[in-house]
């Protein structure tokens, strides 16, 4: 089995946006045009989050979504708002194959992930995690790495894990948009920890960063933003790069 | 080919959308079955799924649907879950009766590897079969954490985390695909293709 790429969208409708450390957002295009260059890079899936739609207690602008699904013959994970059954329901029905939550299971209802998971599916139900780091652990941020919650990442990782989420999106809210590398222990430590599997994004730099982060944490994929939006690198590249090493397929 | 292909809604959580948008792609006519009485309009059905054994049958009850299927004697695609339930008994969420339209018993896969398997993964063909017509080298997407237990009827198998388990099936008419053609890129595409040229035995 070989370490899924995948491209990420930060969408503040109707553009893909890139915040630096979540915050300062910077247009970068089209959802859908963006989204079909990565497919034809090779991509292995594409995650899209609408980053506002929680911060703006909005309702989620599910047209949106389904322009970009009816690009794709790959796998589609969708998110950004998403406080309800009916809100998977429909995230599911503009193409969809995976939602993506954070805010609303941790701050208000973390039931919704199990009810999720049994209507659903686990492999249905991805928990996002916006991790900040103090001195000897990291914190749970939400709202797009705005709002603390005062849980430990570890903590809450295996209590969705628990409630039987099916995948992990680890982000880090000090590396991300910056360029200069991932946040290695965490993402060692969250993979270690448990048994689903997590995709590590924040701070892909360079191909030998993403190299080092495939070789040393071992996640089962990683999610690229920037490097790829400012077009330094394409998703052929990343896989070629890994490829020297039979890190992928 | 003019043949109608079927995709079956039972109301859970449809990746209806993907399916039909790649069997529109392959050059296939699609009509999405919401009542018992559609299923007289299609010549071949693909039954999606995504969601657990359990609700998926409960919603087949639901709509009438189960004897229809098993009643169906054109082909039929299952696919993922779609697949899993064309089995005798799954084990998901407790024990349920599947479909019976393979033999076969629906399992918790095994691997020394991270479960749900999520990802593109290669399918070792044993016993090829139409719809696998010049398939084989690809690489297809997997999103599971069940799979089939079966030892007559297996098409392909797919090695996931040191563990073998069953990544495609058929007997007779009907064929059943554990990973996602409609997410499998070109790849999945021509399997559709293949498909949609099945003639109608």
């Amino acid at each position: 089995m070989t370490v899924r790429i995948i491209a990420k969208l930060d969408v503040k409708p109707p553009y893909v946006v890139k915040p630096l450390h979540f915050e300062g957002l910077r247009k970068i295009g089209n959802p859908s045009e963006l989204a079909k260059r990565y497919y034809d890079q090779g991509a292995d899936e594409l995650f899209y989050i609408d980053i506002v739609s929680s911060l703006y207690r909005r309702e989620i602008l599910f047209n949106e979504i389904e322009k970009v699904a009816n690009k794709l013959f790959i796998p589609f994970a969708a998110g950004g708002g998403v406080k309800s059954i009916d809100d998977f329901s429909k995230m599911f029905h503009m193409g969809a194959d995976k939602v993506i939550i954070n805010t609303y299971a941790i701050q208000e209802n973390p039931n919704i992930i199990d009810q999720a998971v049994k209507i659903f599916g686990s492999q249905a139900v991805v928990v996002n995690i916006e991790a900040k780091r103090w001195k000897g652990y990291w914190e749970c941020y939400t709202d797009c790495g705005r709002i603390q919650s005062q849980k430990d990442v570890s903590d809450w990782v295996s209590e969705v894990e628990q409630r039987g989420a099916g995948e992990i999106l680890l982000q880090s809210v000090d590396m991300d948009g910056r360029r200069k590398g991932f946040d290695i222990e965490l993402a060692s430590k969250i993979v270690d920890l448990v048994n689903i599997p997590v995709v590590v994004s924040s701070g892909a730099g360079s191909l030998e960063d993403i190299k080092t982060l495939v070789e040393v944490a071992k996640p089962s994929g990683v999610a690229i933003a920037s490097l790829l939006h400012y077009k330094q690198i394409t998703i052929l590249e990343i896989k070629e790069h890994l490829n020297n090493d039979m890190l992928v397929s | 080919m003019g043949d109608v292909i079927g995709i079956v809604n039972y109301g859970i959580a449809g990746n209806i959308h993907s399916v039909k948008k790649a069997i529109d792609q392959a050059g296939g006519k699609t009509l999405v079955i919401n009542k018992p009485s559609d299923f007289n309009l299609v010549d071949k059905l693909v039954i999606p799924g995504v969601g657990s054994f359990k609700d998926a049958m409960q919603e087949l009850e639901n709509d009438n649907f189960i004897e229809l299927i098993q009643e169906f004697d054109r082909p039929i695609l299952g696919i993922c879950l779609g697949m899993q339930i064309l089995s005798t008994i799954g084990f998901e969420c407790g024990t349920t009766k599947g479909l019976d339209l393979i033999q076969a018993e629906v399992k918790p896969i095994v691997a020394n590897d991270v479960i749900p398997h999520m990802g593109f993964n290669t399918i070792d063909v044993i016993n090829t079969n139409k719809i696998l017509y010049d398939l084989g080298c690809e690489e297809f997407y997997f999103m599971h954490s069940y799979s089939v237990v079966n030892f007559h009827d297996v098409s392909s198998t797919t090695t996931y985390g040191g563990h073998q388990f069953v990544s495609s099936i058929n007997n007779n008419n009907i064929y059943g695909v554990q990973f996602h053609p409609e997410k499998s890129r070109e790849a999945g595409i021509k399997l559709f293709k293949n498909f949609i040229n099945l003639e109608n035995a």
